[in-house]
């Protein structure tokens, strides 16, 4: 019998010999994620001990606690919840990171995106540790099955299987190839299904790339998204693996729900227009579209490829005056190499206002918008309202994008700029 | 406790696929977590006086895909404060089915359900016979029947009292 990424990662997470497609399992997570947010942890803490009697979760090892919402905190309830979560992590045992960056970037950094592993979050965006061959899933408030038991109680997804093929174009990043899956196979495409990428576009991608496309499964309807272990991602979580387990491949007979094959060659930067991420439309037919501010960021990008590639659009230039350009590293290691590298200084020196890691900008709990106002964003939702007054709006976009529009004032093509930069790193070297 | 079947007036049809159902409340309220003021806002950017309208066991009709986006809760809680008993889709999002339904709120795919049904029209769910009627026209629909614990979460009235009698009776019966 033939499987694939996910049966496999199920049937062992489930103790079975083999699972199928709408079996209906009891699954031991391998790790249990949560960020602290009011009315998840501090609900699953009170409701473990007071609903079910348990002062002390079963194999604390396996959970791990984030505070990267809030961060920083402006006002005493909120640094409240975070004292509440830091003392549970105490109590439990629980390791609590805190301004190390946004968790689901931080969880791989730390190796909890181990390869076979079956992880649990409430949040659907931990679907980017799929990058490195977890299955890994947000089950809403149902995690807290697993705060009481050892276990999670899921259906087994049947499996899409997404092929790119071709070679991307210069200044076509992760962010478009996701946008545009959603565009070519439509937002409900997946639903309840796992998605396993492959193909030739996929092994050159770095692991970076990976997270960002993985991490956005949920706008394609799906489960969660898995891509399978390679040399890139088995260098990447040497030493840092939290669990010894074999990696999982797919088998070359699985049998897959469908399987849908993307070519990527005339794929064009796009551009994610409000009000939903259902939305992708060619970049090329909003340029010129005012725009007020810029978000760079994110769980789903902020990343050093996406820094490097601002750095590119932005080196020796500067913003439009009055935009308002925010960088926010997705972590501190990121950060800290980002800065290594001159990207900072370059960025800074550009105009753009620089965060350390938080959650915060992409859900407009900072630089909040006003009415009328129009972001270019890769943040990851595009929903009226979601960085501020509902009659804003965000455009969802790559780095590179947001560089250069903060250059123009205005949605702008980078790839000018690219070819310039390009260009200038040619003569530099020779 | 048990799932009963329900019966009440369509209090919304959402024509829209992929609905975001944050904008129930609008997301620039997402963060409020008083029950009454979230009601009270529910819809007010479509209709005046939604909460006055709806009467205790109504029902929302959805299109595709319904709760698309990031599934917050506090557009269901508002919704089950005003009455609601259920949703009716067409189809819906995984994030939202799961995190809805571990609330004890039935999610009911009924494929066909928005053309079938207008607003105001009184709808019968039967959870036994797995259909959902529209007493208006008579016209019926076979809904999709839940997995196991699906079913048990709702007749227990949520995920932790499904929890608790789980773990109850697997301490009676080692």
């Amino acid at each position: 019998m033939s499987h694939t990424m996910t049966e496999k990662i199920l049937a062992r997470a489930s103790g079975k010999e083999s699972v199928k497609p709408g079996d209906e399992i009891t699954a031991r997570p391998d790790f249990v994620i949560a960020y602290d947010f009011p009315g998840y942890t501090d609900v699953f803490f009170k409701e473990t001990r007071e609903d079910f009697g348990i002062s002390k979760v079963s194999s604390p090892e396996r959970f791990v606690l984030f505070i990267d919402h809030m961060v920083p905190a402006t006002a005493p309830k909120e640094e409240e919840l975070h004292k509440i979560t830091r003392a549970w992590g105490k109590e439990q045992g629980v390791p609590v990171y805190e301004r190390e960056g946004i968790g689901h970037q931080v969880a791989a950094e730390l190796g909890y995106a181990t390869p076979g592993a079956f992880v649990v979050h409430f949040d659907g965006h931990v679907s980017q540790l799929g990058a490195f061959g977890s299955f890994a899933f947000g089950a809403r408030k149902g995690v807290i099955e697993s705060f009481v038991t050892e276990n999670v109680t899921l259906t087994v997804p049947a499996t899409v299987k997404v092929e790119l093929v071709g070679t991307l174009q210069p200044g076509v990043m992760a962010r478009d190839v996701f946008h545009h899956m959603v565009r070519v196979m439509g937002p409900a495409s997946c639903r309840f299904k796992a998605v396993e990428l492959c193909g030739p576009v996929i092994d050159q991608l770095s692991i970076e790339g990976r997270q960002t496309i993985c991490g956005q499964a949920m706008f394609l309807g799906a489960t969660t998204m898995l891509i399978a272990p390679d040399a890139k991602t088995m260098a990447y979580v040497a030493g840092r693996s939290k669990v010894d387990l074999a990696p999982v491949h797919p088998d070359a007979d699985a049998v897959y729900e469908r399987v849908v094959t993307i070519d990527v060659s005339s794929l064009e930067p796009i551009v994610v227009v409000p009000p939903s991420p259902a939305n992708t439309r060619d970049l090329k037919d909003y340029v010129g579209v005012e725009v007020h501010t810029g978000y760079l960021g994110s769980c789903a990008s902020g990343r050093l490829e996406d820094l490097r590639v601002a750095a590119d659009v932005l080196r020796g230039r500067r913003i439009q005056p009055g935009f308002q350009l925010h960088v926010v590293p997705t972590s501190r290691a990121i950060m800290a190499a980002a800065a290594r590298e001159g990207l900072i200084e370059c960025l800074v020196e550009a105009g753009a206002f620089i965060s350390s890691p938080s959650c915060d900008y992409c859900f407009g709990r900072i630089a909040t918008m006003s009415d009328g106002q129009r972001a270019v964003s890769t943040g990851t939702l595009n929903t009226p309202g979601r960085m501020g007054s509902v009659d804003s709006e965000i455009y969802i976009c790559n780095a590179a994008v947001v560089a250069a529009s903060a250059l123009e004032g205005r949605i702008a093509d980078p790839r000018p700029y690219l070819a310039e930069a390009a260009a200038a790193a040619v003569g530099a070297a020779t | 406790m048990s799932l009963v079947n329900l019966r009440g007036r369509a209090a919304w049809i959402f024509e829209e696929d992929d609905y975001d159902i944050d904008l129930i409340i609008g997301v620039r309220n997402i963060k409020i977590t008083d029950v009454t003021e979230l009601a009270g806002l529910a819809m007010a950017d479509y209709v005046p006086d939604f909460a006055g309208a709806v009467r205790k066991g109504d029902v929302l009709v959805g299109g595709h895909n319904f709760g698309y986006g990031h599934p917050h809760y506090p557009a269901m809680r508002a919704m089950r404060h005003l009455g609601i008993a259920c949703v009716i889709a067409e189809s819906f999002s995984p994030g939202f089915f799961r995190g809805e339904m571990s609330m004890g709120f039935p999610l009911v795919t009924c494929p066909g359900i928005r053309a079938a049904a207008v607003r105001g029209d009184e709808l019968e769910v039967n959870f036994d016979s797995n259909e959902v009627r529209n007493r208006r026209t008579g016209k019926r629909l076979p809904l999709q029947p839940f997995s196991a614990s699906e079913r048990g979460m709702l007749d227990a009235g949520g995920l932790i009292p499904y929890l608790k009698a789980r773990i109850a009776g697997s301490k009676e019966t080692p």
